[in-house]
C-alpha cells in the first residue's frame, strides 16, 4: 500500500515532466532532446542555490528559470542560426552537462540535513511518501490550470496555429520564432522545475541524473494518451499526469512480480512500445475492448 | 472522458484509504533480511557484491537460508534508484547495502531508521553521508574504497626516481575519481613531487587528451575511476606508442596494461562489508559509533609483461613482494 502512495508521488512529481515535454512534442511537433540536459540543470541549479542558503521556494524558482533559459539557446540555434531542430536540442543537451558541472563544482551534491521543500514541519507530519503526493498534485494543479490558461489566451492559440501548419500561421501575421521560442522557454522551465522537485526529493543532485529523462516523458504522454483515448486539449493536459502515475505504478508492478531489475529498461521500452503500437495492433486483432479494462484494473 | 474521471476517482479514493490507513500492514518476518541497492553492472561493482555475500556467509548468513538478499540493481538510471530503495525500506530489510554513491544517497533519503553499510564510498563526509566519517552519528557507517594514495605515489617514486613530471588523468563526473585525485595532489605536494592533471568528461575525450598528457609527462597515474577502467585500452595503446608507463590505482587496469599498483580488492572490500553487516545483525555494533574503515595497505600487482615491454627496470623489492603477498602477471 506505502509503494503505491510512494508510485503515486513519484509520477504525480515526474509529470512536470511530461507535461513540459507535451508542449514541444505534440503541440508544436517538436522533438526536443533539450529535456535531458535541462532535467540535470535544474536539479544542479536548485540544490547548489540551496546549499549556499537560498530558500528551498526560491531555488526551485531558479531552477524553472534556468531550464528556461537553456530552452531559449535551443531556440534561438534552431530560429535564428537555422539548425535543424533535433541537432539544436541535441547542442544544448551536450553543453548544458558542462554547465552543470561548472555549476555544481563537483559531480554530485547531497542535500542531507539541508531545509527542503520537503522538510517543512506540515510535510513531516504526513504519513510516509505523503510529502510527494501532497507537493506533487499541488504543483500540478497550479501548473495544469496556467497552463489551460495560457493556451487559451490569443497568444497560446497563435503558439497552438504555429504548430498546427506554420506556413499558415505566418500568413496569418504570427511572428512563429517567437512563439516557438516562448513555447520551448516554457517547456524546459517545467523541465527544469521537474528537476528542482525530484532532485529535492531524492535529497541529490548528479549530472547523470538527465539519462532516460526523455522516455520517461514520452511514456507520460503516450500511456496518457492511449488510455484515455480522444480528449480536448485541456483534458490532454490531465491525461500526461494520469499517464505518468500509470507509468510509476506499471514499473512498480514489474518489480513485485520479482523481475530482475536488470530487466528493468527492456520493460520501460516494451511498455511504451506496445503502446505506441496499440492503434495497428487494435487493427490487426481487435483487442482494444480488453486492453483497457486491464489498464483499469491496474490501478 | 468517464474514464479519465474514474480514474481519478480511484486514485483520490486510494489515496484517502492509505492516508488513513498509514502503517497498517506491516508483516513480520521471521529471516533477517538484507537489502543491496548497486547502481550499474561493472565489473568491480560485480565484485564487491560478490564479496559482500562471501563476507555474510563467513560469518554464518547464508543467503535463503537463515536471511533473504535482495538485490537491487538500477542498470546505471538514476531515476530508478528512488523506487528501487523505497521498495527495500518497505519490506522491512534489516540492514541495507549500498554500492556507489547515488545509490547510497538513495538509501539514505529513504530511511533514517534503518542501518544502511556503504560500499565503494570514497568519501561518505564529502557525499554528506555521514556527519562525519570517525563518528558517524547517524544510521550510516561502511567501507570506504579509497585507495591506499600514499602507498601508490611512493611506488610510482620507487620505480621512476629520476622523473621530471607526473600526469594523473581523471573523470570530472566521478565524485569518487575527484576526491582521489585531490588526495594524489596533496600527498605528492608533501613528497614534492610535480604531479600535473588532466581530466576527461566523459570515454570519449580520451584518446585525446591521454596523447596531449603523454607528450608532457614521463609517467602516468589513474586513480579509482570507473569510466577510465571501461577506457583503459585507449590510455594503454597511446602509452605503449610513446614509451611511458601507466600506473593505474585499480589491479583490472593493471591487468589491461598497468604497470604495477597497490590496489584494493573489491572483493575483499565487499567481505568487509558483508563482515561488518553481520556485526549489525548480530547487534555488536551500531551505525551511529562506527567508524568509517578504510583500507591503508593495498595488495601489491605487478605487470612484468608490460614493464618488460617497456624496458622500464622494476626493483626487486617490488618485485618480491608481488610475488609473496600479491600478484604478478608474467
Amino acid at each position: 500500500m506505502n509503494l503505491i502512495v510512494s508510485a503515486i508521488g513519484q509520477g504525480l512529481l515526474w509529470a512536470l515532466l511530461g507535461l513540459g515535454l507535451y508542449l514541444t512534442f505534440r503541440i508544436l511537433n517538436l522533438a526536443d532532446m533539450t529535456v535531458e540536459g535541462t532535467f540535470p540543470l535544474g536539479a544542479a541549479v536548485a540544490v547548489t542555490a540551496i546549499t549556499h542558503g537560498f530558500s528551498p521556494l526560491a531555488a526551485t524558482l531558479l531552477a524553472f528559470g534556468a531550464g528556461m533559459l537553456a530552452g531559449l539557446v535551443t531556440g534561438l540555434l534552431y530560429t535564428k542560426g537555422k539548425i535543424p531542430f533535433l541537432l539544436a536540442g541535441i547542442l544544448t543537451m551536450t553543453a548544458t552537462y558542462s554547465v552543470n558541472l561548472r555549476i555544481m563544482g563537483k559531480s554530485n551534491i547531497s542535500l542531507l540535513g539541508q531545509k527542503t521543500l520537503f522538510s517543512g514541519s506540515f510535510m513531516t507530519s504526513l504519513p510516509q511518501y505523503f510529502d510527494s503526493v501532497v507537493l506533487g498534485m499541488i504543483v500540478i494543479v497550479i501548473i495544469t490550470l496556467l497552463l489551460i490558461f495560457f493556451l487559451d489566451t490569443d497568444y497560446g492559440q497563435s503558439f497552438i496555429a504555429t504548430g498546427d501548419n506554420p506556413v499558415m500561421a505566418k500568413s496569418l501575421g504570427i511572428h512563429t520564432d517567437a512563439t516557438i521560442n516562448v513555447g520551448l522557454m516554457i517547456s524546459n522551465g517545467l523541465v527544469g522545475l521537474c528537476g528542482a522537485l525530484v532532485a529535492q526529493n531524492n535529497g541529490y543532485a548528479d549530472v547523470n541524473m538527465g539519462i532516460g529523462t526523455i522516455v520517461i516523458a514520452l511514456a507520460s504522454i503516450i500511456i496518457g494518451e492511449v488510455a484515455f483515448g480522444e480528449l480536448t486539449l485541456s483534458q490532454r493536459l490531465v491525461a500526461v499526469t494520469l499517464g505518468s502515475i500509470i507509468y510509476r505504478l506499471i514499473l512498480l508492478a514489474v518489480l513485485q512480480l520479482g523481475f530482475s531489475a536488470n530487466d528493468l529498461n527492456l520493460i520501460s521500452s516494451i511498455v511504451l512500445a506496445l503502446c505506441m503500437m496499440l492503434p495497428q495492433l487494435d487493427k490487426l486483432f481487435h483487442i482494444r475492448k480488453p486492453f483497457f479494462k486491464g489498464v483499469q484494473t491496474n490501478d | 472522458m468517464k474514464r479519465m474521471y474514474t480514474v481519478i476517482a480511484i486514485l483520490l479514493a486510494f489515496l484517502g484509504v492509505a492516508y488513513f490507513k498509514e502503517n497498517g500492514g506491516i508483516v513480520k518476518q521471521a529471516k533477517p533480511k538484507v537489502g543491496v541497492l548497486t547502481l550499474m553492472h561493472h565489473p568491480a561493482l560485480d565484485q564487491i557484491y560478490k564479496g559482500f555475500v562471501h563476507g555474510l556467509a563467513e560469518e554464518g548468513y547464508h543467503n535463503g537460508k537463515n536471511i533473504t538478499i535482495d538485490y537491487q540493481n538500477a542498470n546505471g538510471d538514476q531515476s530508478n534508484l528512488k523506487t528501487m530503495a523505497n521498495k527495500l525500506v518497505n519490506e522491512n530489510s534489516t540492514v541495507l547495502f549500498g554500492i556507489t554513491t547515488p545509490a547510497s544517497q538513495a538509501l539514505a533519503n529513504s530511511t533514517k531508521k534503518i542501518p544502511i553499510v556503504l560500499g565503494a564510498v570514497t568519501n561518505p563526509q564529502g557525499a554528506g553521508l555521514v556527519k562525519n566519517n570517525k563518528r558517524p552519528g547517524g544510521n550510516v557507517t561502511g567501507i570506504s574504497d579509497q585507495a591506499p594514495v600514499k602507498e601508490q605515489l611512493q611506488l610510482v617514486h620507487k620505480f621512476m626516481p629520476h622523473a621530471k613530471t607526473l600526469g594523473i588523468i581523471y573523470t570530472s563526473s566521478d565524485s569518487s575519481a575527484v576526491t582521489e585525485y585531490k588526495e594524489f595532489m596533496k600527498y605528492a605536494k608533501q613528497m614534492h613531487l610535480n604531479l600535473k592533471a588532466y581530466s576527461i568528461s566523459n570515454s570519449n575525450d580520451l584518446n585525446q587528451v591521454s596523447q596531449q598528457m603523454l607528450s608532457e609527462v614521463d609517467a602516468v597515474i589513474v586513480p579509482t575511476d570507473n569510466t577510465i577502467a571501461g577506457a583503459m585500452q585507449t590510455l594503454v595503446k597511446n602509452a605503449n606508442a610513446v614509451n611511458k608507463p601507466v600506473f593505474p590505482a585499480v589491479d583490472t587496469m593493471v591487468k589491461q596494461g598497468g604497470v604495477a599498483t597497490y590496489s584494493i580488492n573489491q572483493y575483499k572490500l565487499g567481505v568487509e562489508g558483508g563482515k561488518l553487516t553481520a556485526d549489525i545483525l548480530k547487534g555488536k555494533k551500531k551505525p551511529s559509533t562506527t567508524a568509517i574503515k578504510y583500507i591503508r595497505h593495498g595488495e601489491p600487482v605487478l605487470n612484468l609483461k608490460q614493464a618488460r615491454k617497456l624496458g622500464l627496470h622494476v626493483p626487486a623489492s617490488f618485485q618480491r613482494e608481488a610475488e609473496k603477498y600479491g600478484e604478478v602477471i608474467k
